[in-house]
């Protein structure tokens, strides 16, 4: 997010702008896609379509997370608390909720989730700032800890089926991105999702037991 | 950059993009209530999602924007190599040191050449 505040104010954005992105939208692919689609001056409907398309990952995300939630937490509020959903709550959840009672899953994710977004504006606005006399090197340290722990947590993800998905994603994805960037998340999810869940259905599961 | 003689534009874009990313979380949300997390299905997705994020995780690496693009793919490459290297090192995993190697030695390569 402080990355992305120096990108919009590199740009020539408002600060408020910026800012607000980072509370409302608390998706940064979606955000970049907003601000690039914004500088080259593409119409509002093609910004909607893509950002909401780099945004179809949160389906999925919910509901592979949601459904390990206590059914008791299970009611209408859970509209208000996926808002906190991103990346980091979804990765760290993902690898703590089977060890833990599903009773204290939500207030688990929430508690990830809420400092997560709380320090997403003022992260931005505080890159929006800072960008220009803060020492190259270290906007560059700050920008690599994000893609770094996100592939950090994969060498921590369980079933084969997912794991398998994981390495064919990192294949897959930047073929797709060439073929059609805006859309290639979703692609690549389905095609190399299901060839993992496919092959691990078919050969690995039978070759390694039932579960 | 004219954005400043647009406000208006960029704030109806901008809303319409929070719209459509909250709409992607409720739609999950809805969808959510009717799986049983031990269902094929959950399984299936569980594997398409994890592709998904997958996918982003390589673009943020191998296609960034901005600053990070400045440096050449093989340093970018090779840091990751040597962080997931630490994390793997030892089965009690090291998420902490892993991420400073990485961390660290991005910072080192920023000051060296700049």
């Amino acid at each position: 997010m402080v990355g992305f505040g120096a990108m919009g104010q590199t740009n020539g954005f408002d600060a408020w702008v910026t800012g607000t992105t980072s509370l409302m939208m608390f998706a940064l692919p979606g955000q970049v896609v907003l601000l690039e689609m914004l500088i080259s001056g593409s119409s509002l409907v093609a910004i909607a379509f893509a950002v909401t398309l780099t945004s179809t990952r949160f389906v999925t995300m919910v509901v592979t997370l949601f459904p390990q939630l206590h059914r008791r937490d299970r009611h209408l509020g859970l509209y208000l608390w996926v808002h906190l959903l991103a990346m980091t709550a979804w990765a760290l959840s993902m690898r703590d909720f089977p060890r833990m009672s599903p009773r204290f899953r939500l207030a688990y994710f929430v508690g990830l989730g809420l400092p997560c977004w709380l320090i997403a504006m003022p992260g931005t606005v505080m890159g929006y700032f800072v960008a220009g006399w803060v020492p190259v090197y270290i906007t560059l340290g700050l920008i690599f800890i994000n893609p770094l722990f996100f592939l950090l947590t994969f060498t921590e993800v369980k079933p084969w089926s997912n794991r398998l998905a994981v390495l064919l994603g990192c294949v897959l994805g930047p073929m797709f991105y060439k073929w059609d960037a805006d859309s290639s998340l979703l692609t690549t999810g389905l095609v190399a999702g299901t060839l993992a869940y496919g092959l691990d259905r078919l050969w690995l599961r039978g070759k390694l037991g039932p579960d | 950059m004219s954005m400043a003689d647009n406000g208006w534009g960029v704030w109806v874009a901008l809303s319409a993009a929070c719209l459509g990313t909250y709409a992607c979380r409720a739609l999950g949300v809805k969808v959510s209530g009717q799986i049983d997390q031990n269902s094929e299905v959950f399984k299936w997705l569980s594997a398409v999602t994890y592709a998904m994020v997958a996918a982003l995780t390589v673009r943020m690496v191998l296609m960034p924007i901005g600053l990070l693009a400045t440096v050449p793919v093989w340093v970018r490459l090779l840091l990751c190599a040597l962080s997931v290297g630490v994390m793997v090192s030892h089965p009690q995993k090291r998420m902490v040191p892993a991420l400073c190697t990485g961390t660290m030695l991005m910072v080192t390569y920023g000051y060296m050449v700049n």
